[in-house]
């Protein structure tokens, strides 16, 4: 009896010490935001991940202050006004990628797969699902998406003055190469 | 026998807590950022006084200041002050993050300016911990109006100087203040006994009451404030007044609207916090507004 509650033991620690986890902390978000008045996109270079091979769990960390614009005063306004980092620093995305078995690190590969997860921005969660691509390239996955969020769907408005500025509907590409 | 099947469920349920066990690994691993306070003014002034706000590097800033005629003189027939309007107008250029030079033109006593403002500090909080933004302010101002008095003075009379710094803390995202500690320099004054430099202790705050709005005031009291007419025309001079202004700043994406009333009509720092004839109890206010427009000219990319 004592020798299989060790071997459970046992077990349950590799289970958690040999979880193959690949983490980055220099992962990029852009957003686009296109109107015929203006268009305005913003790069974010401080992005950290981690992906667990062993049970296809996500979890993406975007602090909001990182994102650069081209106008000073525009980045201003997009933390004070619209994102209001100071009261959400954040964004997190965290979730499951369906078919993570098929992920091989051996194997040079390109591959779309499909996961599902929630997202959180400006304190508003949504469940999301998406199509991402996998690379895997010398043993290295990096991971790429390009989806289009709403606003309005986590509380950020834009007042009717800059409709003519700002989309609602935002264009977002993610690109993350784990280390 | 249970007991393994108990282990295997903990085993099971180490895994099921493992995402948010992933978020929490990562907000522990990020990066241990300084978190800098930003926007702690809408403008870079907040009536006559300076904020520590300096525009972003490579933007040229416009401004242009109005202080109408008084409530007490013919407010209706000078269409509410309008028509006897004091104009300043402004250029600044930022060329460094840290740096932004300036000149700007006041029609009272027809004074042209040159100005600096520098970051010193930044608020910040994270690794690097700073109570407060410190930011210096020097400016230069030359007055060319013709003297009528057929006197000879040398140029540097017609010289004026001020310097300010201004210390400054966003306490949340509604409220932010200031205190600027002023002075202010005039290479020639009225007569003798007048003092050449006045020290003066700016108090500015804001609340924002929206997104896009604020509500500030602003009060310049000096210490050693000279007397007007000077002493040696008239019997009963009395002290320059301190400035007193309260206003909304109103932000339009690239325009910052600041409408308030204030008691001091010179508009130029010098004239606003040392020379100020305007008092709040004899009703001499005036509507004011100063209107700000950035242009990048220099993106960051």
């Amino acid at each position: 009896m004592k020798k299989a509650i060790l071997i459970v033991l046992g077990l349950a620690l590799s289970l958690t010490a040999s979880a193959q986890k690949l983490k980055t902390r220099t992962a990029s978000v852009s957003f686009f935001s296109a109107t015929p008045v203006e268009n305005i996109d913003a790069m974010n270079k401080q992005v950290s991940s981690i992906l667990n091979l062993e049970n296809g769990q996500f979890a993406f960390l975007v602090p909001i202050k990182g994102f650069e614009f081209e106008k000073a005063l525009m980045q201003e306004h997009f933390n004070e006004n619209y994102l209001e980092s100071d009261k959400f620093p954040t964004a997190k995305f965290t979730g499951l990628i369906a078919d993570y078995e098929k992920i091989n690190l051996e194997k040079n590969a390109k591959q779309t797969f499909n996961l599902t997860g929630t997202m959180i921005i400006h304190g508003e969660s949504k469940e999301i699902e998406q199509e991402v691509m996998i690379i895997i390239e010398n043993g290295k996955l990096r991971l790429k998406s390009n989806f289009n969020v709403m606003a309005s769907d986590f509380g950020v408005e834009i007042p009717t003055a800059k409709a003519d500025n700002i989309s609602n509907s935002l264009a977002i590409k993610v690109d993350a190469s784990y280390d | 026998m249970i007991k393994i099947y108990f282990l295997l469920l903990l085993a099971f349920s180490l895994n099921l807590a493992a995402q948010d066990d992933l978020l929490a690994e990562l907000e522990a691993t990020s990066l241990p950022a300084t978190d800098y306070a930003f926007a702690t003014w809408k403008g870079t002034k907040v009536v006559n006084l300076q904020t520590n706000e300096l525009p972003g590097k490579g933007v040229l800033q416009y401004t242009i200041l109005h202080r109408f005629g008084s409530f007490s003189d013919d407010f209706l027939y000078n269409f509410l002050g309008l028509d006897n309007a004091q104009v300043r107008l402004t250029l600044d250029y930022s060329p460094t993050e840290w740096l932004n030079l300036g000149m700007g033109h006041t029609g009272f006593l027809k004074t042209n300016d040159a100005f600096v403002k520098y970051r010193l500090a930044r608020q910040s909080k994270g690794e690097k911990n700073m109570p407060f933004s410190i930011t210096g302010f020097s400016s230069v101002y030359y007055s060319n109006q013709r003297y009528n008095d057929g006197l000879d003075r040398p140029n540097s009379a017609r010289l004026s100087f001020v310097n300010e710094l201004i210390i400054a803390r966003k306490f949340n995202s509604n409220i932010s203040a200031q205190i600027v500690p002023t002075l202010v320099h005039f290479n020639l004054v009225e007569t003798p006994g007048d003092n050449n430099t006045v020290f003066a202790l700016g108090l500015a705050a804001r609340y924002k009451i929206s997104k896009m709005h604020a509500i500030t005031i602003e009060y310049v009291p000096q210490f050693n404030a000279n007397s007007y007419p000077a002493a040696v025309l008239s019997d009963d001079p009395t002290t320059f007044s301190n400035a007193l202004s309260i206003g909304m700043d109103i932000e339009t994406g690239g325009h910052v609207f600041q409408l308030f009333i204030t008691n001091a009509r010179g508009v130029a720092e010098p004239f606003v916090f040392a020379q100020n004839t305007g008092s709040w109890l004899e009703g001499d206010l005036h509507f004011g507004f100063n209107i700000s427009r950035v242009f990048t000219l220099k993106k960051d990319k």
